[in-house]
């Protein structure tokens, strides 16, 4: 009878020599979060991705399995995230007409906005005392996790921090673009698209598909160029420093 | 759909294949989405097997990116001293760039605009 008890005890250590178990546990997590989601009224400050999170960081932290366990296992389902980089390029396509309407706006936007991304967290963070290494992981704070990561790793900041920053950089850049369109005036869909994905990477880019079609499509081109403009600037500004 | 996916994956190792062999700072995945981008605007149309593909993929993105997003939550401990920069670096930080991305496309937006109509005539 003990025996049987350790070993079902033994369970999330013995089950995690398989990558289904991190996977059904992250896609729980994700159901978990988007039925929180709903039942909380849809709140725009607390997006399903950050209550899928601290669901999934929950159920890891309460499961006698180690984070290093889950995160080998979970590494199946990252790889998704290639092919799906890839997919944004379908919704860029059949919006090609709205893109290339306003094709001076975007280009001119573009390089300044991206690199403001950076700079403002970079600066007030130095200002701050933060350390060389802290920098290195907020830097890329705006750029689409696949992408994020080789920047970081190229600059010696940590992959974690960085997604730390990342999600939160997302959450609030839909937070105040939808709090600053308001006031500033702004109702073109495409203004608001191109910023949240310019700004928010994945999560704003998932708003803005709340938002319509057309949005979307504007999220996914200012993610995917502002992904390719910082990873060629920031070496370079890094050398300058 | 499988075939759509297929697809896809092609294209991302395409990107991987470029980006390991001419050692560029940008992921396969990007390269990927521009390779297809181009492709598809050369084509003039996309199959529905590729858009149903990349619809199902696009929708599940939020999940795809969770196991990275709850690493912060296991390492946060060690940058205690530094919280504060950090904070202050994505709030403020955040806010000013959204502020600024807001702005600018919507002075130049304007601009456009108005230049188009100046021209006495819009081509789209």
């Amino acid at each position: 009878m003990t025996d049987l008890l350790t070993r079902v005890l033994a369970l999330p250590e013995t089950l995690s020599a398989t990558p289904i178990l991190a996977i059904g546990l992250t896609l729980s997590a994700f159901f978990i979060g988007n039925w929180l989601f709903r039942r909380l009224g849809q709140p725009l400050w607390l997006p399903p991705v950050v209550l899928s999170a601290v669901a999934l960081a929950l159920i890891i932290a309460l499961l006698p399995l180690e984070y290093d366990r889950y995160r080998d296992g979970a590494q199946w389902l990252m790889l998704l995230l290639g092919p799906a980089t890839v997919a944004l390029g379908i919704p860029l396509y059949q919006q090609m007409h709205h893109i290339r309407a306003l094709w001076r706006p975007i280009v001119c936007t573009l390089p300044l906005a991206a690199t403001l991304a950076s700079v403002y967290a970079l600066v007030i963070a130095w200002a701050l005392g933060a350390t060389p290494e802290v920098l290195a992981s907020l830097a890329p704070k705006s750029v689409t996790a696949p992408i994020a990561i080789g920047i970081t790793e190229q600059l010696g900041g940590a992959v974690p921090l960085m997604m730390g920053g990342l999600l939160v950089t997302g959450v609030l850049a839909t937070l105040f673009v939808d709090l600053l369109a308001g006031p500033l005036g702004i109702e073109d869909e495409r203004i608001l698209g191109f910023a949240l994905g310019l700004n928010g990477h994945a999560i704003g880019t998932a708003r803005a598909f709340e938002i319509s079609h057309t949005a979307g499509a504007f999220a996914s081109l200012g993610m995917g160029l502002t992904g390719v403009f910082t990873a060629l600037i920031l070496p370079l500004i890094w050398r300058l420093v | 759909m499988l075939r759509g996916f297929l697809i896809l994956v092609l294209f991302f190792l395409l990107g991987e294949a470029l980006r390991l062999v001419f050692v560029l700072p940008i992921s396969g995945g990007v390269l990927g989405m521009i390779l297809i981008t181009l492709t598809l605007m050369l084509q003039g149309r996309v199959s529905n097997e590729l858009a149903t593909a990349s619809q199902g993929l696009i929708s599940v993105l939020v999940l795809l990116i969770m196991p990275g997003v709850v690493g912060a939550f296991f390492t946060v401990s060690q940058y205690q001293e530094q919280w504060l920069a950090v904070i202050a670096a994505l709030l403020l930080g955040t806010v000013l760039s959204v502020l600024s991305t807001l702005l600018l496309m919507r002075a130049l937006v304007r601009t456009g605009q108005r230049s188009r109509l100046g021209e006495g005539g819009a081509d789209d």
